[in-house]
């Protein structure tokens, strides 16, 4: 599935600073620089690699573990308990160490899938986005202001034909009603004995298409929303019957103003804005690689 | 695929924070009438560990809502399915049993997955899901709970986030949500399952209470009492009574195995207002051998036990209409009454998005009905034959708004229906002051509220010489017409429980017949080849005031509607085109779609009941100096003899003949040989006419009849034999003599 199209290449150019302040791959390399460094410094063990035959578990491993025993069983670990945990975790490093010497790493699904994760999130959380200026936003929006729409709601009253009643006829009925009511108000068709009596509503104001379609099918919806107000109209069909119909207002969808909406906008902006940041993190990084796919792929 | 996810639910979120600046008008509507709003009560993600394991592996709660909601979701089997028209409300229910657990250990967004209990729960290949569900669920059926899981840390977590996501996509007046899951209790495979409802989000628990606190309902009505005197309002929706083997609605002990009483009835009637009536495994309104009278009892059920094969739940004690019958038994025996409850009709999909009509119809079990083709291969999974599913059921409430505060409140005083998965609209008022013209002002109904009760309620005391009943049906303006409008009414005599269906009002012409007092079937218009149906026959609405013909003041009754659709071709018929194959024979090739009401229930003064002439108790005759036969006495009697019985409540004479070889059969009804129908209605009102296996021992004659044990104690009195039946709650109705040959 495809991510919403981005939209950063459009729009007033901005400084050429700013341009390179929000390129996502420099966000990328220099946080990535710093992530890098801040790993190994809260990693050591990173280091620890120089020396294949050699594992060290410190105090400060050692308080690590205890914290997080204590955090799973709400209480302190036993000293036979500790040096469980160290045991295991020596067992752990001392097989690791020597799967990887073995190459076992290497082409292994859950590895390759873990390691690929990890830069995955690296990508993402690197991509965070700056807080827009509110003329950045207005832009933007200005632009995609569609995602914003609210549906179109109509008013509207009926004249009710029920094929219960008139089998048939209600068809004819209903044109031959809508005849006498030509050129005349709304309120020409207060007469009861016109139609027949409808068992929900016979004035609804403000409904989109979608309520309408529940209340009186889809395609009763879909006919409505094509007519125009101030005048009789119809007969159109709907699951229970015939119906003419007398639009009061039909309120075009439309998107609200940008005020009202602004912090919308903002959380639509920015999610855009990061998934975009992300994929250019991504195509940059597959642009450094050689990509050979089999001929029935190709395009 | 995680950052898609994510994507949906901002957008959603947006368009559900838009719609809430202008939803203030929809729900505006005119004075003290209620509207029909239509919801899901009962489905499930990718974070019910079942679910899961089917091949539901990606969408959640989030994806749930948005689906109902009426935007493209992805079925398990990765293509997008869409509901065309929204619903209007829905609680996502989950199992509790570790919810969220394979599912969130295999998001790595997820806190969960960071924590070193996920390791044991990712699927690394599709062969890892075996054995996580083996360990999950072979802890739930050990009753061996992990406690890692169970954490607050690691449960609550989960726990809390369906309830976020459940807030967030609220939209009071336009869709309404509730926090909800499912207590997930099958004790040997026999379902107890229930459906707990939060009113709201305020005041909801750390951790929900779960199978593996207590696989007992009574446990869970206790802690849910706690919960409501701690102002958090709940309440419990039963399912799948259908699949309970006969211990969902118990008649002398409860799940403990103590006694049922007083206090056991009022708890139960507190915490469960509403049971499912219709959902995707089945019917659970009544099963053809408990209504052989009902000639549309036989609509989409389904009897197995889920998890074994071959086996089939007992009827007895597994439907709601017999419970209502019981209930009223119970009330007029023992002064209880604990199944005054409504229904719904829900889903019970494991797909997150669920298919309630034949027309759109895309499975509900993962990977496991994924297709047209794989339906049509008519497989058994875990004894569920896939071809029996049924699409899903509707939940119905009237409710003055869509909010969690006016749907709660419906749910509670019962004003509900199902419906089979249709739109279908049906209400039911119940009064003494109904007149004929009842309907005739436009609001008829707002007036029905003030001379009446709606359903769900209890009639006024006893006014005039018989109740009326508004009932009214609107058919869905998508799907099938209406055929007719039923009432069906229960009523209870002596420990002994009736039921009687009325046709009340339907479409065209056709009349009654008067030898059968059937009304004709309507026809059909069902083109089996083409799967397509047309509306040329039926009718659009369908109401009428109707009185009780049959009313007798002194008896406890209930009254519900019932409204049937034309017939339209099942889902099956629908796949069978798609695939190009014939419709499969085991099930039908067309079915009546229909709505069901709530009960309204009437229960007599004291002085109503006194005008009627008492029955015999079991008490009385032991007063009266009567003693029960012992083993030996009951053998001489009945052992390889035929006995001439006289129900002294219908006044039906037959004759049961028992073999000595553990064999009774009734022989004959009023002298005559059986017809099917008596042999269906004689000493085992509503059984299958088939011999029954039978024993002596602890001084009754047992005999089990379509798999349940009803025991026969004979008491002699001067000359007389008069028998009590262990259902008949301490009647003894049965006067009893050897037939002379």
């Amino acid at each position: 599935m495809d991510i919403q199209s981005s939209s950063s290449d459009s729009g007033p150019k901005p400084s050429w600073a700013r341009r390179l302040s929000r390129e996502p791959l420099v966000h990328f390399l220099i946080a990535g620089a710093m992530l890098f460094a801040g790993y190994r410094m809260l990693n050591p063990e990173a280091d620890r690699r120089e020396l294949p035959n050699r594992v060290e578990v410190s105090d400060d491993d050692v308080a690590q573990m205890t914290i997080a025993w204590a955090a799973q069983w709400q209480r302190a670990p036993t000293a036979s308990e500790i040096r469980g945990l160290v045991e295991a975790k020596v067992r752990e490093q001392v097989m690791y160490r020597e799967a990887v010497a073995l190459g076992m790493d290497k082409g292994d699904a859950i590895v390759i899938r873990r390691l690929a994760q990890k830069m995955d999130f690296l990508a993402e959380d690197m991509s965070s986005v700056p807080d827009p200026l509110t003329s950045d936003l207005r832009t933007w929006f200005d632009k995609n202001g569609d995602r914003f729409a609210l549906p179109a709601l109509i008013s509207f009253r009926h004249l009710y034909f029920s094929f219960d009643h008139r089998a048939g006829n209600t068809k004819a009925d209903a044109e031959r009603v809508l005849v006498t009511l030509a050129g005349k108000t709304a309120s020409a068709a207060d007469n009861e004995s016109l139609a027949d009596v409808f068992m929900l509503q016979d004035y609804y104001g403000d409904r989109s298409a979608e309520q309408v379609a529940s209340m009186f099918g889809g395609t009763f919806a879909a006919k409505l929303f094509k007519l125009s107000p101030g005048t009789w109209l119809g007969p159109i069909e709907s699951g229970f019957g015939w119906h003419l119909v007398w639009i009061d207002s039909v309120t075009p969808g439309r998107v609200p103003p940008f005020e009202t909406i602004e912090g919308m906008v903002k959380s639509e902006w920015t999610n855009e804005q990061r998934m975009d940041a992300k994929r250019k993190v991504i195509d940059t990084i597959k642009a450094r690689y050689e990509i050979v796919l089999p001929r029935s792929l190709r395009q | 695929m995680m950052t898609i996810g994510r994507s949906y639910l901002t957008t959603s979120a947006l368009s559900a924070g838009l719609f809430a600046l202008f939803a203030g008008s929809a729900t505006a509507q005119s004075g003290a009438d209620r509207n029909a709003y239509f919801g899901q009560t009962h489905s499930h993600t990718s974070w019910s560990l079942d679910a899961y394991i089917i091949g539901n592996h990606i969408t959640g709660p989030a994806e749930a809502y948005q689906f109902s909601l009426g935007q493209p979701v992805k079925h398990p089997a990765g293509f997008d399915v869409k509901l065309r028209r929204p619903l209007d409300f829905q609680g996502v229910s989950d199992h509790s049993e570790y919810m969220g657990m394979v599912r969130l250990a295999n998001d790595p967004t997820s806190p969960l997955s960071k924590q070193p209990i996920a390791e044991k729960l990712k699927v690394r290949t599709p062969a890892d899901v075996i054995p996580i569900f083996k360990w999950l669920a072979g802890s739930l059926a050990k009753e061996e709970p992990i406690k890692e899981l169970l954490d607050p840390s690691t449960a609550g977590t989960v726990w809390k986030q369906t309830i976020d996501i459940a807030d967030k996509f609220y939209q009071p007046g336009k869709f309404t949500t509730f926090a909800a899951y499912e207590w997930t209790s099958a004790p040997n495979s026999r379902n107890m399952h229930r459906n707990v409802f939060f009113k709201d989000s305020k005041k909801v628990p750390a951790l929900p209470f779960t199978a593996i606190d207590s696989v007992h309902p009574e446990d869970l009505w206790t802690w849910m009492d706690g919960q409501r005197k701690a102002g958090n309002e709940l309440l419990a929706i039963s399912h799948n009574a259908n699949l309970s083997d006969g211990i969902m609605f118990p008649l002398e002990v409860d799940n403990k195995g103590r006694p049922i009483d007083a206090a056991w009835a009022q708890q139960r009637v507190n915490n469960e207002p509403l049971s499912e009536i219709k959902q995707i495994k089945g019917v659970s309104e009544t099963h053809p051998v408990l209504s052989p009278n009902d000639e549309f009892a036989n609509f989409e059920i389904m009897s197995f036990l889920l998890g074994v094969d071959n086996s089939v739940s007992r009827p007895h004690g597994s439907y709601i209409r017999e419970a209502y019958q019981n209930g009223l038994a119970m009330q007029e025996a023992r002064g209880y009454n604990p199944y005054k409850f409504g229904v719904v009709g829900a889903s019970d999909s494991h797909n997150t998005v669920v298919s309630y009509t034949a027309s759109n119809f895309f499975g509900q079990h993962g990977g496991l009905d994924a297709s047209p083709q794989i339906r049509m291969a008519g497989k058994v999974e875990a004894g569920m034959s896939v071809l029996e599913t049924s699409t899903s059921g509707l939940g119905g409430v009237w409710a003055e708004e869509n909010t969690r505060e006016s749907i709660f409140a419906a749910m509670q005083r019962k004003e509900t229906f199902a419906t089979s998965g249709v739109r279908m609209k049906v209400r039911m008022f119940g009064g003494w002051d109904f007149g004929t013209d009842a309907l005739k002002p436009r609001d008829w109904a707002k007036v029905a509220y003030t001379k009446g009760v709606p359903m769900g309620g209890d009639l006024p005391p006893l006014k005039g010489d018989a109740p009326t009943f508004i009932v009214s049906a609107l058919k869905d303006p998508d799907d099938a017409n209406l055929d007719r409008v039923q009432v069906i009414k229960g009523w209870t005599k002596n420990g002994q429980i009736f039921e009687k269906v009325f046709d009340v009002v339907w479409a065209g012409n056709r009349q009654v017949d008067k030898a059968t007092g059937k009304l004709p079937s309507i026809g059909s218009t069902v083109d089996i080849k083409q799967a397509t149906y047309t509306n040329t026959i039926g009718a659009v609405e369908l109401k009428t005031v109707w009185k009780d013909p049959e009313f007798d003041p002194s008896q406890h009754a209930f009254y519900y509607v019932r409204a049937l659709q034309i017939p339209t071709p099942r889902w099956s018929t629908l796949d069978a085109k798609k695939v190009g194959v014939a419709p499969p024979s085991g099930v039908p090739a067309s079915v009546q779609e229909r709505a069901w009401g709530s009960p309204i229930w009437y229960t007599p003064t004291d002085a109503a009941r006194a005008k009627a002439p008492p029955g015999v108790t079991v008490a009385d005759l032991k007063q009266r100096g009567a003693t029960a036969l012992d083993d030996t006495q009951l053998k001489d009697l009945v052992s390889g003899k035929s006995l001439q019985v006289k129900n002294t409540v219908t006044g039906e004479r037959f004759e049961i003949t028992y073999g000595s070889g553990g064999k009774r059969m009734i022989t004959s009804v009023a002298g005559a040989l059986p017809t099917v129908g008596d042999m269906f209605g004689a000493l085992h009102a509503g059984e299958t006419g088939s011999s029954a296996e039978y024993q002596i021992r602890d001084g009754r004659i047992t005999t089990n009849i379509d798999g349940s044990d009803f025991d026969v104690t004979v008491y002699k009195l001067g000359g007389k034999l008069v028998a009590a039946r262990s259902n008949e709650f301490g009647y003894a109705n049965y006067e009893m003599e050897e037939a002379k040959p």
